[in-house]
């Protein structure tokens, strides 16, 4: 993977190549906007973070004329402000994700991972964590390559932790997907969730429970 | 934001503009109207005159009049503006006596006439004319024939003299407004000498002198010199209230990074590769929090120095509350806590909040609560409406707070009565200083068996205190991560 | 405003440069209270010869109908014509009489007969003084304005319709043979003397003005009688002597230099001087008690075919130009101030003195014109002049008029 860093400050820019490296991606960084926007014209960029406040100028401008360029390049945003308020700005100019710094590197890291994750899937139009995938095309799941016999809710319940990959999939949404709109049973969805672990073990993968919010499909890493 | 609209002197010499207007034009009519009465007056005495002067002059001879028309007469008559003249005689019956020019006296003004004379206006074929007439008893002894004399003259003498007239009282009055203004002038810049005085003090201030003003103002800028006065108290305060927290803040800064200075010198003077690496994880952690204490202080900071001017919009606290716990959730530091969600209530609870500094507080209770509590103990927040409050707890089930330590939680610096964890002590103050913005309360309780609850009690807003249910649920929180 | 009448009649009467001041302060006509006025007066003058003004042809020329003598003011004609070659004129010489009557002949009927003759005359020159201010009275005249006109005398115009524009003193002439007999008259009292101790020497050789029959007598004698009640006694002392009457000063200067006449009375000064220059036997005696000063007076007449070519001609009059020629080449005196020559009456005053009564053009000669009045003192004149003293005290002081005022 091809990663641009854009950021002024060379010790922070410096922990995220070292951070960034190992897991298997080329890191460029760039210290300010000119530089950065010459690179992202040559293309072929898999990833940005972005700082917002560059010594040439705001970060959140760049990432305007990327998107109004058409680019859809994943872009993180970091921030030293404090401020929230930014953070909502770069979300509405079409930032993927954010971070506030300080960060810990881990959790830049799995966003990263995450990220990337959900970027490939667009790309090839396929779902899949670890050895669960999903294909939306034919509407069918398949586990180590292997094709999965799912009743329909269940189908359902996996694209859509699958579409979050990385990321909690919020109960509303889930029970809206898997139930419609229709009154539910408070532990209707716990059961299918319950169903589906039972179908994973040994795989590697878990689902884990976040109370009153959702689930997370995560590799197990134990 | 000043904005500048109009000005006093163009106010007032806007008004000074009608008023003279008005009272002008009204004079000015006056002045007209009593200047033509007057040339009318000077000029009907003279007629009056003339036709006396002529009327002298008729002699009965054997009870017929004789006119012998004085030259004096005439020269009264056309005055000193030379008029045209017109005089004739008659008699009773209307026979010509003597004349000059024909002009056509109507027959009904001629019977009207009496002793007592009269004056009429009659326009001829040489413009107007103003006629006097006169009607002369005979003393004669044998037959008593009445004669009328009728003089008249054309009216330039009257017109140029009720407009040297007018002219007078136009330039009287002209001068009169002229002198007003240049009074006005001076009696503006005069009252508003100490408002510039006013002005000159406070622009030749230093920038951090806010000592109480010394001027002597009259009883209408008073209240503006006390306002002032308090503006400049109140800056004062505020700046000394800045100026200590900055000493707190930079000195709860020092002692982090001292410390972080005395573990690096350790481990650089180490050479043995474990203690380096025990000196780096002590630095890593005490860079944590400082980072985290600066973060704090910055949003303290920025919460005192709010804009409460602005108004806010009323946003949804369940949307809110989910919103907050999906993204802490979602964050490593929480993987090994158990933090949920417990019951929302059905309908949304609208507040008017900063939603931001709500975040923050809302993100401080949360990481106290990983913070202090062990790992995989349960934090939960709950959210729920009581009359016209909205209560949004956060509860953990770790070893909670002495009871001696409880009350003084909010305040800054203060660390729950533990002197023993790395936290800055500035979490619950910032809770404690938002909820003071936003009219919500906070409680701290301990639970038994063992557990911390914070309760942030917020007002709901006015609008929707009574109203429930109002809005269908349609909201995908998902979506905002 | 309202001096007492009479303190204002007897200033004005004495000497034009003092009644100048008294004068002055006529207003400027208002231009919009008059509007209407002078709307009125433009619609009317306008209806009267509809608007057009013709320019002057030698077959239709200027026409100036003047009782002034041809070859006195030839000069000045000779000026005007040399300055506006392209204005042919036609001066009529008239008594003053035919003047009045050629002012008004053209309203009496004239647009019935439709005759070529029966039109109105471009300018009127008389010096009927009171005849021509009793016509402008009337509005027979036409208002004018400039530069020449703003810069006239003010005691000499009236309106700015009409304006006099000579200085002609009224004297006393005699022959040289006179003086070999008696005392030559110097005031009117000398004469009065004279014609009551010498009334055999005198008697029918004693001239004046008709004031029967000419209007400049009548005026001279009217203003005789109003500033001396002796002058009665003159006249009647004139009757006494057989005094002749002329119509005209020619015809009294050549009775004189012909030796028909020892003594003229109320002769025009302009003329005799220059008689005297020529005829050494004709003496003139400016009188020095009082000597009146009759000014010719100059209107555009109202319903003039050449309005324009008029209105030239009189500002030509006025001009400086015109008055220098008036004051160096014809004995009739300028009146403006400034203008250098032998005949003006700033000099005319230096070497008189201050006793110069000129006839004003004002309001107070309408009152000569009044037929009332006029037969009133043509009859008391006349029986004065043929020794009737029927007519009581009584009456001859009573009317007003007639008595000095």
């Amino acid at each position: 993977m091809r990663l641009l860093v854009v950021e002024d400050d060379a010790l922070i820019s410096r922990s995220l190549v070292d951070a960034l490296t190992p897991l298997g991606n080329t890191v460029e960084v760039f210290a300010c906007c000119s530089d950065a926007r010459a690179a992202l014209r040559q293309g072929g960029v898999d990833l940005m973070l972005l700082d917002i406040g560059l010594p040439d100028g705001d970060g959140l401008s760049l990432l305007a004329e990327l998107r109004d360029a058409g680019d859809r390049t994943p872009v993180i945003i970091l921030t030293a402000r404090d401020a929230l308020d930014d953070r909502v700005r770069g979300l509405d100019l079409g930032a993927d994700d954010y971070l506030a710094k300080p960060f810990e590197l881990a959790e830049l890291e799995a966003r990263v991972r995450a990220l990337l994750r959900r970027s490939q899937q667009r790309a090839d139009n396929r779902l899949g964590l670890g050895p669960l995938s999903f294909d939306p095309a034919s509407g069918a799941a398949s586990l180590f390559g292997e094709p999965m016999a799912l009743p329909h809710r269940e189908l359902l319940l996996v694209e859509s932790l699958l579409l979050h990959a990385g990321a909690i999939a919020p109960r509303e949404t889930l029970e809206g997907r898997l139930f419609g709109f229709g009154e539910v049973g408070s532990n209707a969805l716990e059961v299918y969730v319950s169903r589906l672990r039972k179908r994973l073990k040994g795989a590697g993968l878990r689902i884990r429970t976040f109370r009153g919010l959702g689930y997370r499909l995560e590799e197990d890493d134990g | 934001m000043i904005e500048v609209e109009g000005s006093l002197k163009r106010r007032l010499g806007g008004w000074l503009v009608v008023t003279v207007g008005v009272l002008g034009l009204a004079l000015m009519v006056e002045a007209w109207v009593s200047s033509q009465r007057a040339a009318a007056r000077a000029f009907d005495a003279q007629l009056q005159a003339a036709a006396l002067t002529i009327a002298e002059a008729v002699r009965w001879q054997d009870g017929i009049p004789q006119v012998v028309v004085p030259a004096a007469a005439l020269q009264i008559l056309a005055t000193d503006s030379q008029a045209r003249v017109f005089y004739a005689v008659l008699d009773d019956d209307g026979r010509t006596l003597s004349r000059n020019w024909p002009v056509d006296i109507p027959v009904a003004w001629q019977q009207a006439l009496d002793e007592g004379g009269m004056s009429r206006d009659l326009t001829t074929t040489l413009g107007e004319l103003r006629l006097h007439a006169q009607r002369v008893a005979s003393a004669g002894w044998v037959t008593q024939l009445p004669v009328q004399v009728w003089v008249g003259h054309t009216l330039e003498g009257r017109r140029a003299l009720a407009r040297s007239l007018f002219e007078r009282s136009l330039s009287r009055f002209i001068a009169m407004v002229l002198l007003t203004g240049v009074l006005m002038g001076l009696t503006m810049r005069a009252a508003l000498s100490p408002l510039r005085r006013l002005r000159r003090q406070i622009r030749g201030r230093g920038a951090d002198d806010f000592s109480p003003l010394a001027a002597r103002v009259p009883k209408e800028l008073h209240e503006l010199a006390q306002a002032l006065d308090h503006l400049f108290a109140r800056q004062r305060q505020g700046r000394e209230d800045l100026l200590r927290f900055t000493a707190d803040a930079s000195h709860q800064l020092k002692t982090p990074l001292a410390g972080l200075k005395t573990v690096s010198e350790l481990g650089l003077r180490s050479s043995d590769p474990d203690e380096w690496r025990q000196a780096l994880t002590r630095v890593h952690a005490r860079a944590e929090d400082t980072s985290r204490l600066a973060g704090q202080l910055l949003s303290l900071a920025r919460l005192r120095h709010l804009d409460r001017e602005t108004a806010l919009p009323a946003l949804d606290l369940g949307e809110l509350v989910r919103d907050v716990a999906l993204d802490w959730a979602a964050r490593e530091r929480a993987a090994e806590h158990d933090l949920g969600l417990g019951s929302l209530p059905a309908e949304p609870l609208k507040v008017c909040v900063e939603g931001w500094a709500l975040r923050e507080a809302l993100g401080n209770l949360i990481d106290n609560a990983l913070r202090y509590t062990p790992t995989g103990c349960e934090i939960t927040l709950h959210l729920s409406r009581e009359g016209d409050w909205a209560r949004l707890s956060i509860v953990d089930d770790g070893p909670g707070v002495a009871d001696a330590a409880l009350a003084t939680l909010g305040q800054p610096f203060q660390r729950g009565g533990r002197q023993d964890t790395e936290g800055s002590g500035l979490g619950l103050a910032i809770v404690d200083t938002t909820a003071r913005r936003m009219g919500a309360r906070v409680q701290f309780a301990n639970r038994s068996p063992q557990g911390l609850e914070v309760v942030l009690w917020l007002p709901l807003a006015k609008d929707e205190q009574d109203v429930t249910g109002a809005f269908a649920a349609g909201v995908n929180p998902g979506e905002s991560t | 405003m309202s001096l007492p009448p009479g303190q204002r009649l007897r200033s004005c009467g004495r000497l034009p440069a003092r009644c100048a001041t008294q004068v002055t302060r006529r207003q400027p006509l208002v231009v919009s209270p008059c509007l209407p006025l002078l709307l009125l007066m433009l619609l009317l003058l306008g209806g009267c010869h509809s608007g057009d003004s013709r320019t002057p042809t030698d077959e239709d020329p200027l026409v100036i109908s003047a009782a002034l003598d041809l070859d006195v003011v030839a000069p000045l004609l000779d000026a005007f014509r040399q300055a506006y070659p392209q204005i042919p004129l036609r001066f009529e010489d008239r008594t003053t009489r035919e003047v009045d009557d050629s002012v008004v002949g053209h309203l009496a009927g004239g647009g019935v007969e439709g005759e070529g003759t029966s039109r109105a005359p471009d300018v009127v020159i008389s010096s009927a003084m009171p005849w021509q201010m009793a016509r402008v009275n009337e509005g027979l005249a036409r208002r004018l304005n400039g530069p020449e006109i703003e810069r006239w005398p003010e005691w000499a115009r009236w309106r700015d319709e009409v304006f006099a524009f000579t200085f002609e003193p009224v004297v006393m002439a005699y022959r040289l043979d006179l003086s070999r007999h008696m005392l030559p008259p110097q005031t009117h009292g000398d004469l009065h003397a004279l014609l009551a101790t010498q009334a055999r020497w005198l008697t029918g050789k004693v001239t004046t003005y008709s004031p029967l029959s000419s209007g400049v007598g009548y005026t001279l004698a009217q203003q005789d009688a109003r500033y001396s009640s002796r002058f009665w006694e003159l006249v009647g002392a004139m009757g006494r002597v057989d005094t002749r009457l002329e119509t005209t000063t020619r015809a009294m200067l050549e009775g004189l230099s012909q030796g028909r006449y020892w003594l003229g009375y109320n002769l025009l000064g302009s003329y005799a001087m220059v008689y005297a220059q020529e005829h050494p036997e004709v003496i003139v005696q400016v009188p020095r008690d009082y000597s009146l000063v009759l000014m010719r007076m100059a209107f555009v007449h109202r319903d003039a075919p050449h309005v324009e070519a008029a209105e030239t001609f009189v500002r030509f009059l006025l001009s400086q130009r015109g008055q220098r020629v008036l004051a160096g080449q014809t004995p009739l005196f300028s009146v403006l101030p400034g203008v250098t020559g032998p005949y003006t009456a700033a000099r005319l005053r230096t070497q008189v003195g201050e006793r110069l009564y000129p006839i004003l053009p004002n309001a107070t000669l309408l009152a000569f014109v009044d037929p009332a009045r006029r037969e009133a003192f043509t009859d008391h004149w006349r029986a004065r002049f043929q020794g009737e003293q029927a007519l009581d005290e009584a009456v001859e002081r009573g009317s007003g008029a007639l008595a000095p005022e």
